[in-house]
């Protein structure tokens, strides 16, 4: 056993929490998990430990954080934490991602992964304390029922303002499906969520309402060469500056994604039944800015997500009087929350934004939730106050919020509707899949259902709408996916990573002391995969879980009037390097 | 030929009225998107640019048609 006292950043070790006892121990980290940080370290542990079947809210599941392997350096956009466990929402293998400074503080504490298992001996809530002298529990009832941006300030308060914190809103509490964890970003609001498939709601099993990480006394973790992991972050640095991506996320942020789906016609409007919104331009990236810079006040078109991002892909969206509506309003919110309620009022979208965030839930499902409730008739397409009001029930948990905080699938059973986009009961994010074939192979094969971070295509430079070699262009970019969500890195440091390939080698090897060849975004990439697809076989899945929902494969999308008709074959064969 | 262009993020201009993202442009017959680039000097490296023409990915040399829709997107990933 490894005592309390021997915490430090210099080695780093396995924090294993159990809810029920209250106890820490540290464990040091098994050779077969020494070289796989973030997502395939989630889906490593989760095949080594987790039993496929069992229950995601019950005493068997685990809910894991891990820092990536680069975290800890404030290298840029490279800080995310992992956080993951068997999903609820998908009853597969789930790892959803978030910036913040959850990633960093972990890392000054040397956790190269939380795990916390069991179940609390009775129903309560608790504040999980981690910091040099191990790991403590306090009450937290009085923080019950309150969102997230009530909850941090008093956490903040109570804990010092430099701690980290991982949090559940009531979505979470409520044990809703599309909860997610939340995380305090650099300026200690709690909007940094990794947000998909019901994290927070097996947070929330295991009794904690929030997770406060104190790392006063920790420190970056030990570099084996540090002169050569300064050289290699030079050149990183350099190379995603100048990549010209960079200077299109940092002025519009991902909301300059809107244009290009509309101009492929694939922008998910009322419901997925068209590929292109007849009032796109009140919600385009570009009028973003141009309102955002219009105001006064809070407002601001770019910010970091992370201490030390160079791209700044977030923003922060202020009201009529300068008062921040939102931070930040990205683009498959405003395709989930916008175009696909056929709402084109950017005011609008940025309240509901804000609600969703306060309850800890994933826009993307709740988005699809509302846009599923709309075809039933429980509000028009286009009406921010009624898509309001039913965000509202979810608020208040009411039998109609809680089926729609469950998600677009469990709404689509319940209300009767067959148009549900979803796959694995997870919601697709706001690129039409009929329109661009690539991007629904990835939805169709991930194991970690339709996700807007396994794998989009729609920068190939390929026909979209041919559904040959689709699986091919998808294959590579779920590996290479699975592979910086592995490291920490977020997908858009791919950008200096794609121009300057060989620093990944170089900053792991420097980091670590290892020798890793140029290959080694892709060994991660392909090593979490298969543990996803093994802990998701043992879970029950099969290839008929590979498959789109049957009408996209039926009914035409307008304007191209394309169906989904990536063969069967092609689907099957994605995994098969 | 009249063919209607959509500019992207960095490349929409601006005018006494505001910003531009909308545009229709005259063209001899015959034309291609090449000489669209050149009419607008758009000179961003063509690696980095992508070019649809009615919804498909479309490259320097395709031939235009009158009412061709074109979007000129200095490409991104994603969101």
């Amino acid at each position: 056993m490894i005592k309390v006292s021997e915490i430090t950043s210099d080695q780093e070790f396995i924090w294993r929490v159990d809810v029920r006892s209250q106890k820490l121990a540290l464990e040091p980290i098994p050779d077969t998990w020494q070289k796989l940080g973030g997502r395939a370290l989630i889906a490593r542990i989760l095949v080594d430990e987790v039993p496929g079947a069992c229950e995601p809210l019950g005493v068997y599941n685990k809910l894991l954080f891990t820092p990536g392997l680069l975290v800890g350096h404030m290298l840029s956009s490279c800080d995310r934490i992992s956080v993951g466990g068997k999903s609820p929402l998908t009853g597969g293998v789930k790892e959803a991602n978030a910036g913040g400074t959850t990633g960093l503080q972990m890392a000054y504490l040397g956790i190269k992964a939380l795990i916390l298992e069991n179940k609390p001996a009775a129903p309560g809530w608790w504040v999980l304390r981690l910091s040099t002298q191990g790991a403590s529990f306090d009450p937290a009832d009085d923080l019950v029922g309150t969102g997230v941006f009530e909850a941090a300030p008093c956490l903040l308060e109570r804990y010092g303002s430099k701690v980290a914190i991982a949090l559940i809103g009531l979505g979470g509490e409520m044990r809703m499906l599309t909860a997610g964890v939340q995380n305090l970003d650099k300026e200690k609001l709690p909007s940094r969520i990794a947000a998909r498939g019901g994290l927070g709601a097996v947070m929330a099993s295991k009794g904690i309402k929030a997770i406060v990480i104190d790392a006063q006394g920790g420190r970056k973790p030990p570099l084996a060469a540090p002169e050569a992991f300064k050289k290699a972050q030079k050149v990183f640095t350099k190379a995603l500056l100048e990549h010209p991506q960079t200077t299109v996320y940092r002025d519009y942020g991902t909301a300059a994604v809107g244009r290009m789906a509309l101009g492929f016609g694939a922008l998910p409007t009322r419901n997925f039944s068209e590929g292109q919104f007849e009032d796109f331009e009140t919600v385009s990236g570009e009028y973003l800015r141009e309102v955002i810079l219009g105001r006064d006040g809070e407002g601001a078109p770019t910010h970091a997500c992370m201490p030390g991002c160079s791209i700044r892909c977030s923003n922060n969206y202020a009201d009529e009087n300068g008062k921040s509506l939102v931070s930040p309003l990205e683009y498959e919110t405003i395709g989930l929350m916008g175009t696909n309620l056929g709402i084109s009022d950017l005011d609008a979208i940025a309240r509901l934004n804000w609600e969703v965030n306060d309850l800890g839930l994933d826009s993307i499902d709740i988005g699809a939730a509302l846009g599923v409730a709309a075809e039933a008739g429980l509000m028009e397409f286009g009406d921010g106050e009624g898509a309001l009001k039913l965000v509202h029930e979810i608020r208040r948990g009411t039998p109609l919020g809680r089926i729609l905080g469950h998600g677009a699938s469990i709404a689509g059973k319940v209300l009767g509707i067959e148009h549900v986009p979803a796959v694995k009961g997870q919601a697709m994010s706001a690129y039409e899949p009929r329109a661009i074939k690539g991007t629904g192979v990835t939805y169709a094969t991930s194991p970690q259902g339709a996700d807007h971070t396994s794998g989009l295509t729609i920068r190939a430079k390929v026909d979209h709408l041919d559904p040959k070699g689709q699986a091919a262009v998808s294959r590579t970019i779920q590996i290479n996916n699975a592979g910086y969500d592995s490291l920490g890195a977020c997908l858009f440091a791919g950008f200096g990573f794609s121009a300057a390939p060989e620093t990944i080698r170089d900053l792991v090897n420097a980091r670590y002391g290892w020798d890793v060849g140029l290959n080694f975004l892709q060994v991660l990439g392909k090593e979490s995969l298969k543990s996803e697809r093994e802990f998701n076989r043992r879970a029950g899945f099969t290839s008929a879980d590979d498959r789109l929902p049957e009408y996209m494969t039926l009914e035409p999308l307008p304007p191209h009037n394309a169906v989904f008709d990536v063969s069967e074959e092609d689907l099957d064969g994605v995994f098969n390097w | 030929l009249v063919v209607e262009i959509h500019l992207h993020t960095i490349l929409q201009r601006k005018n006494e009225t505001g910003r531009i993202r909308k545009m229709n442009i005259e063209l001899p017959p015959g034309s291609s998107l090449a000489e669209i680039l050149g009419a607008l000097e758009i000179n961003l490296p063509v690696e980095g640019l992508l070019l649809i023409v009615n919804g498909k990915n479309a490259d320097l040399r395709c031939q235009l048609d009158d009412g061709d829709i074109i979007h000129i997107i200095p490409a991104i990933s994603g969101g």
